[in-house]
């Protein structure tokens, strides 16, 4: 599976990979076909590539070179159609040829700099090949043109062409320019040939130059977001997943512009189902979003938002929010959710390792088939021994799994009518383990703080039992 | 002829027909013989689409241009490729256009080329200002249009030329006119700079601006309805800025306003007015005054007495007629080549 698929999975990932600073759709495709990796040497590697590429961005000695090579991205021309020419060995036009000439002279800028840098992950093939074969006057600039030399023919039609004047005798100029053509094509079929043998070093210098920029993008974006390396957890050792004042940038970047900042929250998860419960706007949602976010992360090798993290690896994340409703298949939310879990419980059931993380599972439909679905859910994974985290407002189902609990409102002295995002300020968002199996009773109150009709609200309290 | 000292004092020129064989080809192509032949390295272009040479519509040709050897020119790459001279490839454009890939290339011997260079503003003006930077250019030249179809704008040049031919009109009076108008339109005066700094990167929708310079910002997308101005003028003071396109209705309604007299409307340039001349004058003549941010130097109208269908125009006639409406020389293009 790769980033494109996530990207439409898990939420907070599109923003992530719109906020990194890529130079156009070459990359960002690039980007998309990235592999969800589930090898720890392999991004354990990534990591230290990773870490390598925050310390150059944020040396200041390196400055000069770092940004010359940042610059050098943008100039890059994608030139993929034109690779996949050479490939197929057909023949390139004038332009064409010239992208490979220009091409070849950005790998060496590219490969200097690298140098300069002390970025050394990135192993540019040497280009000199093909720039000699473009460069046949021995000039060393850049431009290109179909050059006399590659040819005695051309050169001494092109004289003669030269010598005709095409009002006075049009037929023979004609004529003279219809071989110069023949004769460039013959040329440029022989130049292509020739750089179609090299297409190996081509190709991989232009994904070479994409995974680049990746890198300094991932750790630009590491540093802006003040992210850390994540410690994978080997195989062999318990997994345990364990975040430490993490923070979803999406909604800390929010916060920040109405002058409010996010409560970094910690949270550990074992091979088992753990409960998640608290009042209404405690942030429970946000809690798994930002797990799956950073699991997602984690195994696309970029750094994670948190103050620390120790992250198993897994084969699958799910976040299943459960508003997916799809009037178009004709399924409502509770439908749409449950075939959801379906799938995911079929993986399950195969011994597929994974984090599912799920907000409240079966709560669009009537609370006592609803308690009993999410009983059943949590034996299943239970039994499966699957790393899970499950928001509910069910109370008291009896279950003696592993429950934490948002501490949450803390603003019962608070009068009047707040703003959805002053909540922040009366919230506490720090998970504890809780041993009873109630639910906070809430959600009157926090209506009434919303400005709900105050008259609507004591209607609402006398069918409290 | 005095003008060519201009253009390389100025350093950019677009040569702007009123419309379809009007002479800029011949127009422009005298400008770069003289430049040539003052041994001026010069870089050349067209707007994108051209409003004239449709030739995605209607399936015309766009006229070729000549070029001198030493000229760097933009183009697109599918007309380069097809040349019939020696030309080297200099640079590959970072952007496409709906035409493809941009190249600008060096002719190495004298030829002849369909050019399509960029297609908007903001690249054309990228073009002008690059070209000195990157490459020994003297003067950048712009093959331009003044055409409700055409995206961008001449004004990005410092100075202009104006092509004026019998292809447009054969009445005399209407092409007198009609150089009138373009005159007066380029004439307009220009914002003053603290204003234009504020407005120049505003491109959609509508500005107010209030007796102090601030800008507010009404809501409204567009100037096209009636009803849509007179919001603006509501919710705004009698200063507004339409980036887009200046319409008779536009004109209109602003003229018809309570306080007409002290309307003052702000545009991007000339280029975006589309208001027919009586309509405009009528708001002007109301006391209305039109403010432009980006202006042109209008150095020279070139008239083309004769008409692709074989009219003639008396020359001598057409030129004096011309030059009483303008305070700007006047040269018949024919009798220029010659």
């Amino acid at each position: 599976m790769n980033f494109a698929r996530f990207v439409e999975r898990i939420e907070g990932l599109k923003y992530i990979s719109d906020k990194m600073e890529l130079t156009g759709s070459r990359v960002r495709r690039y980007l998309m076909q990235m592999p969800f990796s589930t090898d720890r040497d392999v991004l354990e590697k990534h990591f230290d590539i990773l870490q390598k590429a925050c310390g150059i961005l944020s040396d200041h000695n390196a400055g000069s070179a770092v940004m010359q090579l940042l610059h050098l991205f943008s100039r890059v021309h994608d030139i993929q159609g034109t690779l996949e020419a050479l490939k197929e060995k057909q023949t390139l036009d004038e332009v064409e040829l010239f992208e490979i000439k220009y091409f070849s002279v950005l790998c060496a800028d590219a490969a200097k700099l690298c140098e300069q840098t002390g970025f050394t992950y990135e192993n540019l093939h040497s280009l000199q090949e093909a720039f000699i074969l473009l460069d046949p006057d021995n000039t060393g600039t850049v431009s290109f043109s179909i050059y006399d030399s590659y040819s005695k023919q051309l050169a001494k039609t092109r004289q003669q062409a030269a010598a005709t004047d095409l009002a006075t005798d049009p037929g023979l100029w004609d004529q003279l320019h219809d071989t110069i053509q023949r004769e460039e094509l013959v040329v440029r079929e022989k130049l292509s040939l020739k750089l179609s043998v090299l297409y190996p070093s081509l190709q991989e210098n232009f994904d070479s130059l994409a995974r680049l920029e990746i890198w300094f993008a991932k750790a630009s974006l590491a540093l802006s977001y003040s992210m850390v390396r994540p410690a994978t957890v080997p195989e062999d050792q318990p997994c345990v997943l364990s975040v430490e004042g993490m923070v979803n940038p999406a909604i800390a970047d929010n916060l920040q512009k109405a002058g409010e900042t996010f409560q970094p929250v910690s949270v550990t998860l074992n091979r088992e189902p753990c409960l998640l419960t608290g009042a209404n706007m405690s942030g429970k949602t946000v809690v798994l979003k930002t797990l799956a976010l950073i699991q997602a992360l984690t195994q696309f090798s970029f750094f994670v938002p948190a103050q620390k993290a120790s992250i198993p690896l897994v084969k699958d994340v799910f976040l299943v929010i459960g508003d997916k409703q799809d009037q178009y298949r004709g399924l409502s939310s509770f439908a749409a959710e449950m075939l959801d879990l379906d799938r995911i419980m079929a993986k399950m059931a195969k011994g597929t390792k994974m984090l599912v993380l799920a907000d409240e599972p079966a709560r669009t439909t009537n609370p006592a088939e609803g308690a009993a679905i999410l009983c059943a859910l949590i034996e299943f994974f239970e039994k499966n021994k699957v790393m899970s985290l499950i928001s509910t407002h069910y109370g008291d189902l009896g279950l003696s799994c592993r429950k934490l609990r948002v501490v949450g409102f803390q603003g019962t002295r608070v009068e009047g009518r707040l703003d959805p995002l002053m909540m922040n300020r009366y919230m506490n968002y720090d998970l504890v383990e809780d041993k009873g199996g109630s639910v906070p009773l809430e959600a009157l109150n926090i209506a009434r703080l919303l400005g709900v009709d105050g008259s609507f609200i004591d209607m609402a309290k006398k069918y409290l039992k | 002829m005095p003008f060519t000292d201009q253009i390389i004092r100025y350093g950019s020129l677009s040569v702007v027909g009123l419309g379809k064989n009007t002479g800029k080809t011949e127009c422009l192509r005298y400008v770069m013989e003289r430049l040539n032949q003052m041994q001026k390295v010069t870089a050349v272009t067209s707007v994108g689409i051209d409003g004239e040479g449709v030739d995605r519509v209607t399936a015309t040709p766009k006229p070729e241009i000549f070029l001198e050897k030493g000229m760097y020119f933009t183009t697109v790459a599918s007309y380069y490729t097809s040349k019939r001279f020696r030309a080297e490839i200099c640079e590959v454009l970072p952007y496409t256009t709906v035409l493809g890939k941009m190249v600008t290339a060096r002719a190495l011997e004298k030829g002849k080329m369909i050019l399509a260079g960029p297609s908007d503003t903001s690249l054309l003006q990228n073009w002008v200002r690059e070209m000195p930077q990157k490459y020994p250019v003297d003067v950048c030249l712009v093959d331009g249009a003044i055409s409700r179809l055409s995206p961008a704008s001449p004004a990005v040049t410092e100075s202009m030329i104006l092509a004026v031919g019998a292809a447009y009109s054969l009445n005399m009076k209407t092409l007198a006119e009609r150089t009138r108008f373009i005159f007066d339109t380029v004439h307009l005066p220009v914002a003053g700079g603290s204003l234009r700094k504020k407005l120049e990167n505003i491109t959609r929708g509508i500005r107010g601006i209030t007796a102090k310079g601030e800008i507010t910002d009404p809501g409204v997308e567009s100037a096209l309805l009636p009803a849509q101005v007179r919001e603006v003028l509501e919710k705004c003071e009698n200063r507004i800025y339409v980036p887009g396109a200046v319409s008779n209705a536009l004109l209109k309604t602003l003229a018809g306003g309570k306080e007409a007299g002290k309307t003052e409307l702000y545009i991007r340039d000339f280029s975006r007015i589309f208001a027919e001349p009586r309509v405009f004058y009528s708001f002007l003549r109301e006391g209305g005054r039109i403010f432009q941010l980006f202006s042109t130097r209008l150095l020279a109208v070139c008239v083309n007495p004769v008409s692709p269908q074989g009219y003639n125009l008396n020359s001598v006639e057409l030129v004096d007629r011309i030059q009483r409406e303008v305070d700007i020389p006047v040269y018949d293009i024919k009798k220029m080549e010659g």
